[in-house]
């Protein structure tokens, strides 16, 4: 028998199993559940048809204000205040709404919701963003929440594996984005990676933080998969250290697990790079497209909103100027990122280089408010989609690429390639130190 | 499955379908109803369709898609209530996006893999599905494909009514345990 794959180790172990096999159909067991304002009150309705008048844990069912707060509309508003009649009513202990919120995966994550080696499930696509410690985080739909919501198990068919194997050293102001951007490109969206597990591994993965890590695995949604993934190691018990006191034990994959496709990428090739608008996978290198002119610039998002990117942001506006024909705007990803940047002085970098700084949301990513586009705009994004009418307007371009690659383009007026700057302004995407 | 061998009329999308274009932006917050929902189903996908009961009023039964059906990382069940609530029995597609396919089970929609078949249906093609054996016969041609069977689980949960009553039905039974 062939060994397993780390997804498939988690998964055997999440339905008490020896083995499993890509195809199989199984019940596994689900250490958290996510469901944010967008769809919070459609949950507590599908559990309350379930017949069980508690949910399965308060402590692992997770709550989160991101997509509408604060609130746009009356409207909003009001379905905001039916939803958290429910989280109360059903005494929910992990409640981040406005005030402590942040886009939900960045909370689960940061908070320690999230360990190595189990499964947890969101309401949301990008849900993904758990493969980074280590965990299989998948996206799910109401009824499934509300199912792991009542008894703590979702089920799943367990996925192929595609390995990546990334090596080489990371060029100065190439981030993780650029990868996620080039991997997009490679694959084409022929079909290859739809409902599969992205599993990266390699060099430059170790040598990648967890801000990083977040950005792979969030993105590998967007290149159709099921879930993404990378191995906990040092970097991971580190971030986790100060963030759970909940016991986890590593699981790693088989030497001699069966990959469905391997690819490996050189990362000391890779350029910033940026998508076209309407198609992620339509991508060029930075330097191809320079010169094109735009008037949004926007970062923020559970793509890129982390800490590590804002210090990149500010590294590059500190003491310049935006430029006069562009917006920006930065959003935090969480209330607790938002507040180091403040301590870090990157939000006054920001807002003296005449940028704007919103509350921590999903903000216009997700097309509904704080800073939607309009017929005409011309959008440079650090997040992760680019279709018509995804930030609002379906008359509106929708450019993506790294914080980098916004805040300097930002200063420029037209997209521009972060690496005409000093390498003293780099700042490198590696663990701490200590690590 | 109550009942194993469908039959309708057929509609065969000329391209890519994403989830954003069958429920358009401002229906995702709306109520998940079948009937709500199947009100503005797919009036992101044709011009013909943006309208009240558009897509509900041409009578199909079955979609027909390409690659990827339902894509763009969307998990909002509208999609798969609306598609119901518009009469759909079943939708045969190249590949499916895995949220919807999510959802589609837990609805007890069949989401049947097919390669292909856009290139023997054509717009309101007459087609019968056997949801037991994959076999597609398209009744106005003449022609046949073979799909994957519809798995004994997908099965369970449609002959529940979806997965919301199979669920209280074990929980209800203290059988719980017993999903594995």
């Amino acid at each position: 028998m062939a060994g397993m794959t780390l997804t498939e180790k988690i998964m055997a172990r999440a339905s008490r199993r020896d083995h499993v096999a890509p195809g199989q159909l199984l019940w596994a067991d689900i250490h958290t559940v996510m469901t944010m304002d967008y769809l919070g009150k459609s949950t507590f309705e599908a559990f309350a048809a379930l017949g069980v008048p508690e949910v399965f844990r308060r402590d692992r069912v997770i709550c989160v204000s991101d997509h509408l707060v604060p609130p746009p509309t009356a409207h909003f508003a009001t379905m905001l205040n039916e939803w958290r009649v429910l989280v109360k009513q059903h005494r929910i202990e992990h409640f981040y709404d406005l005030g402590r919120q942040g886009i939900a995966h960045q909370v689960m994550v940061e908070n320690g919701h999230v360990l190595p080696g189990t499964i947890s499930i969101g309401t949301d696509s990008h849900a993904n963003t758990y493969g980074a410690v280590g965990a299989m985080g998948n996206a799910v739909g109401v009824t499934d929440a509300a199912v792991a919501m009542a008894i703590g198990k979702c089920w799943f068919r367990v996925p192929e594996t595609v390995r990546f194997h990334i090596r080489g050293a990371w060029p100065s102001w190439v981030m993780a984005k650029d990868l996620s951007l080039h991997v997009m490109g490679m694959m084409h969206w022929n079909g290859h990676l739809i409902y599969k597990t992205i599993e990266y591994t390699g060099p430059a993965i170790d040598n990648l933080g967890m801000a990083g890590r977040m950005t792979l695995c969030n993105m590998t949604v967007d290149l159709g998969a099921k879930n993404g993934i990378i191995a906990p190691d040092a970097v991971t018990a580190d971030y986790l250290a100060t963030r759970t006191t909940d016991a986890w034990s590593a699981l790693v994959g088989d030497t001699d697990a069966a990959y469905d496709q391997e690819y490996e990428v050189d990362v000391s090739t890779i350029a910033p790079t940026v998508a076209r608008p309407d198609k992620l996978d339509d991508i060029a290198s930075v330097d191809a497209v320079a010169g094109t002119p735009f008037n949004k610039a926007f970062i923020g998002t559970c793509t890129n909103g982390r800490l590590e990117d804002l210090a990149i942001v500010a590294s590059i506006l500190q003491g310049q100027q935006v430029h006069r024909d562009v917006n920006l705007l930065v959003v935090p990803a969480s209330s607790r990122v938002y507040l180091d940047a403040v301590r870090a002085g990157y939000i006054a970098t920001i807002v003296e280089a005449g940028g704007a700084v919103d509350t921590p949301s999903c903000a216009a990513c997700a097309g509904v408010h704080t800073g939607v586009a309009g017929d005409g705009d011309v959008v440079l994004s650090a997040g992760n989609r680019n279709m018509k009418g995804r930030m609002g307007s379906r008359n509106a371009q929708i450019w993506l690429s790294s914080p980098a690659v916004v805040a300097y383009s930002a200063l420029k007026g037209v997209i521009s390639d972060p690496r005409e700057l000093p390498a003293s302004q780099w700042i490198d995407q590696g663990p701490p130190a200590h690590v | 499955m109550s009942k194993t061998v469908l039959r309708g009329k057929a509609w065969v999308a000329a391209g890519y379908v994403m989830a954003y274009e069958i429920i358009k932006q401002e229906f995702w917050t709306s109520r998940i109803d079948a009937a709500e929902n199947a009100r503005w189903v797919m009036a992101g996908v044709a011009p013909e369709f943006d309208a009240d009961g558009a897509f509900a009023s041409h009578g199909y039964r079955f979609i027909v898609g390409g690659h990827n059906f339902a894509g763009g990382g969307k998990s909002i069940e509208h999609v798969i209530t609306g598609i119901m609530g518009a009469g759909i029995q079943a939708v045969i597609a190249d590949s499916f996006a895995r949220l919807q396919f999510r959802n589609a089970i837990n609805y007890g929609l069949p989401f049947i893999t097919c390669r292909d078949l856009r290139a023997h249906v054509q717009t309101g093609d007459e087609l019968e599905v056997h949801l037991d054996t994959g076999l597609i016969r398209n009744l106005t041609r003449g022609a046949e494909a073979q799909a994957a069977p519809v798995p004994s689980f997908v099965q369970e949960v449609a002959d529940a009514g979806g997965m919301i009553p199979f669920i209280r039905r074990h929980i209800a039974n203290g059988t719980v345990d017993t999903l594995r």
